[in-house]
């Protein structure tokens, strides 16, 4: 409610004038300008598209001109073979949409499967433009070749109105997405951008993201060339090519990457002003665009839009309208309580990286409500085997079981729809978020995130809120998670994990850069959350005081094997620790 | 609590950081820091977490720009110098978080702390010493190494370049008890025979008193306590202060 207030207040402020200005321009401008500005809103909506991508996803795209040259084509290919009427104008539409969403899926699928890299992505993106323009060349007399189409019917419109046709809808699009990424539902743009591996670890299917964001950006895209064809009259291949998709990423880094604003102003800028200095500098005018390229970058990385608003920022009264999150507490989905029954099982796990034995034959098991403690020297494999607890890429050979469910080879988001959560040795959390949103995101699979929405409740199981009261992290809901002390992250990544609600735990050194005090009360949590929750947890540890006190039992991982496992005074009191562990161990 | 002189033990300071005040934007994480190292000894910086203790440090290295106030070395502000001139006056950094090259050899990365590669050879049999499970695998890449491993790397790496000083980021984090109390050892005997100055940020406040000579316990950014770690009543004085 108060979100929407705000939402509101800021629209009626910014949104609202904006429209005012679209209508009345034409009677101040000249035709001239009108017919640039009109071509320069077109590309206005392909660079929000590619800000989308790449400024908010991290996904460096050069192929979004693919997209417009797709959504052009429609319209020039419809109206010159078929005729131009309502009808035809709707069945282009509808081809522009369905050829985007095919070439999208495809393009989106061979570039984000589990497991690509995002510069392999961007060589994708490379490719796409380049095999597009060549179908187009080889099109003969159906595309137009080289020369393309032109010449077809086209809609009777003053330029005037093009202009407040297109200056509408450009306000409408640039306010659906501003919505949108500040959304709670947006913020998983920034998640994927900052750390992949953690996402995927809170059981978000990255890639479908991903697939589907190309999609929708890609139907914008080509409803952007649509209209474009319809407008301008011509078509041409260099519309689909990857020099235009290039610039707009000029554009974008220019105006303002990662700000809704900056890029549509940065297009608009610098289309409007290439135009008329192609008239009265020909050829040299692109130099002068270059220099301002390098110059922006250089001296202003994150664009020109976010330096002026940092420049005026000191002039302006503190941002005091930032509403403090709220916290509630939600109860935990219930779950049938069998205390017998077998949380983790592992049978004849293992791993080697290359000839290296990392893992041999590990066979294990532990129940809800257990807390297992996985002691050994340094290397002795203890992160490997958790790795190939959550991961079915990652252990050579062996059975794993996560609640009676066989791992097999699935992706980690999908070990933790299993009921799985893990916490790495060095924390994981999301730079450009603060810890609320970081705690939303945890939240992403139990409590979908609105995609227009901010929500000013935030609701989280018990544990998590005593977790976050015993580090005094729930006093920094508001800070970005950059400005954390280290052991600050590895608390929030824990909150994190927790979140998940999992029923088995994986936690390599959860309370490593934590003081003391903290310790004894993250340790409480621990055996809260076994023996109050039935949670089964498997925690890594090197502080033998600590494991001691909070565990129920003790397995020790010496050279990739398991060589010893009973109760704490069973192990902690062995000959072998004493050896391997305090004793001497300079062994290879 | 504001300036506290501490007691010298040694010869000049190595290291001066005066009045300095730091932090990230508007926030002001660390306020009127005054704090010396002697040629040849050891502060520990303590503290619970998210006080400033690593602050401190990325803002003594000018990582961090200080607000205020001067850093020291050798009577040079070295917060305004970049990085590689910092490490040219034997400044060795080890840091909390990864410091390695993960795609490169144990190797490679222990030549790179080095100035000339004909030292390595002379050099590496101490290192052998402490951590033996490094001779038999020069050749595996430093990121497939276990996180306890990669730790050890890092200090193998800075003892390797012989630094005057050394400012070291809670590097018993995730080491097994046995190997702290080498990497203790290491530390001591560094100083012993080349006078080596220390700057440790630590949560481990046994290995603290065990390789320092005096300690400071920060506090929301600012020193509230500091002493020498041979005093007796220094532990119960610092777990009453870390208490709070």
């Amino acid at each position: 409610m108060i979100d929407g207030d705000l939402i509101r207040k800021q629209l009626l402020r910014s949104a609202l004038p904006v429209l005012l200005l679209v209508l009345c321009a034409p009677w101040f401008l000249d035709t001239y300008t009108t017919n640039i500005l009109v071509r320069a809103l077109f590309f206005a909506m392909l660079a929000l598209t590619v800000d989308v991508l790449w400024g908010y996803t991290g996904y460096l795209t050069f192929g979004q001109s693919a997209f417009f040259g797709v959504g052009a084509y429609a319209a020039a290919l419809v109206f010159t073979h078929l005729g131009f009427g309502p009808g035809y104008v709707i069945l282009g539409v509808l081809l522009a949409m369905l050829a985007a969403l095919l070439i999208g899926a495809v393009t989106g699928w061979l570039s984000f499967y589990h497991g690509s890299t995002p510069l392999y992505a961007s060589v994708v993106s490379l490719v796409l433009p380049i095999v597009l323009t060549q179908v187009l060349f080889s099109g003969g007399t159906f595309t137009g070749s080289s020369s393309g189409l032109t010449g077809y019917g086209m809609p009777d419109l003053s330029v005037e109105d093009w202009f407040r046709l297109v200056g509408c809808l450009l306000v409408v699009l640039t306010t659906v997405v501003w919505l949108f990424v500040r959304s709670d539902g947006g913020r998983i743009l920034f998640a994927i951008r900052d750390n992949e591996m953690r996402c995927s670890y809170l059981g978000i299917n990255i890639s479908v993201y991903k697939i589907a964001l190309l999609i929708v950006t890609g139907i914008v895209a080509a409803l952007a060339g649509f209209g474009y064809a319809s407008f301008s009259g011509v078509v041409a291949p260099e519309l689909a090519g990857f020099v235009f998709g290039t610039e707009v990423i000029i554009w974008v880094a220019l105006g303002g990457r990662g700000t809704v604003i900056g890029p549509v102003l940065g297009a608009i800028v610098i289309d409007w002003s290439s135009a008329y200095l192609s008239g009265n500098l020909p050829y040299i005018w692109k130099l002068f665009l270059g220099i301002a390229f390098v110059l922006v970058i250089v001296l202003l990385p994150q664009g020109l839009l976010p330096a002026v608003f940092k420049g005026f920022r000191r002039f302006l009264p503190a941002n005091t309208s930032s509403r403090a999150l709220q916290l509630i507490q939600a109860e935990p989905k219930p779950v049938e309580l069998e205390p017998q029954s077998l949380a983790v099982e592992l049978k004849n796990v293992s791993k080697n990286f290359g000839s290296l034995k990392v893992l041999s034959d590990i066979n294990f098991s532990a129940s809800a409500g257990e807390l297992v403690s996985l002691i050994g020297p340094n290397g002795a494999g203890k992160t490997t085997l958790m790795r190939c607890m959550s991961d079915g890429e990652e252990r050579a050979s062996g059975l794993v079981c996560i609640q009676g469910h066989e791992i097999k080879r699935i992706a980690p988001h999908q070990c933790v729809q299993l009921g799985l959560g893990r916490k790495f040795q060095t924390a994981t959390v999301f730079d450009s978020l603060t810890v609320g949103e970081c705690l939303r995101i945890a939240r992403t699979r139990i409590d979908p995130p609105s995609f227009w929405r901010r929500s000013a409740q935030l609701s989280l199981p018990p544990y998590v809120l005593e977790v976050l009261t015993a580090t005094e992290l729930d006093q920094k809901l508001d800070v970005v998670t950059s400005s954390l002390s280290h052991g600050e992250k590895q608390a929030l990544e824990l909150a994190m994990v927790l979140a998940l609600e999992p029923r088995v735990v994986l936690l390599d050194e959860p309370t490593a850069g934590l003081s003391m005090p903290e310790r004894s009360l993250i340790g409480k949590i621990f055996i809260d959350l076994t023996s109050r929750f039935g949670l089964c947890l498997l925690l890594v540890e090197h502080d033998l005081d600590f494991v001691r006190e909070i565990s129920t039992r003790i397995v020790v991982l010496h050279q990739g094997r398991l060589v010893l496992e009973g109760t704490v005074a069973e192990v902690v009191d062995s000959e072998l620790i004493k050896t391997i562990y305090s004793g001497s161990v300079g062994h290879a | 609590m504001h300036k506290q002189s501490m007691p010298a033990l040694y010869g000049a300071d190595a290291l001066q950081v005066k009045a300095m005040t730091s932090g990230y934007g508007a926030l002001m994480v660390l306020r009127n820091i005054h704090l010396s190292v002697a040629s040849g000894s050891a502060v520990a910086i303590l503290g619970k977490n998210g006080m400033g203790k690593t602050t401190l440090l990325k803002s003594i290295l000018g990582f961090l720009p200080k607000q205020s106030g001067q850093v020291l070395l050798n009577d040079e502000d070295i917060t305004t110098m970049p990085a590689y001139r910092v490490a040219r006056q034997s400044v060795s950094y080890t840091p909390q978080e990864q410091a390695l090259f993960a795609d490169l050899s144990i190797k490679d990365n222990l030549r790179l702390g080095l100035p000339r590669d004909s030292l390595l050879a002379e050099r590496l049999t101490a290192i052998y010493e402490i951590f033996p499970f490094l001779q038999d695998r020069m050749q595996q890449l430093a990121g497939t190494l276990s996180g306890g491993e990669q730790k050890m790397l890092l200090i193998a790496r800075a003892l390797l370049s012989r630094p005057k000083l050394m400012l070291i980021d809670e590097i018993t984090e995730g080491l097994q008890p046995s190997v702290i109390q080498r990497v203790a050892n290491a530390l001591s005997t560094e100083r012993q025979r080349h006078g080596t100055s220390m700057l440790i940020v630590e949560q481990n406040v046994e290995f603290a008193l065990q390789v320092a000579d005096h300690y400071i316990v920060l506090k929301r950014g600012e020193v509230v306590l500091t002493g020498l770690t041979r005093e007796p009543s220094a532990l119960s004085a610092i777990e009453a202060e870390l208490a709070m």
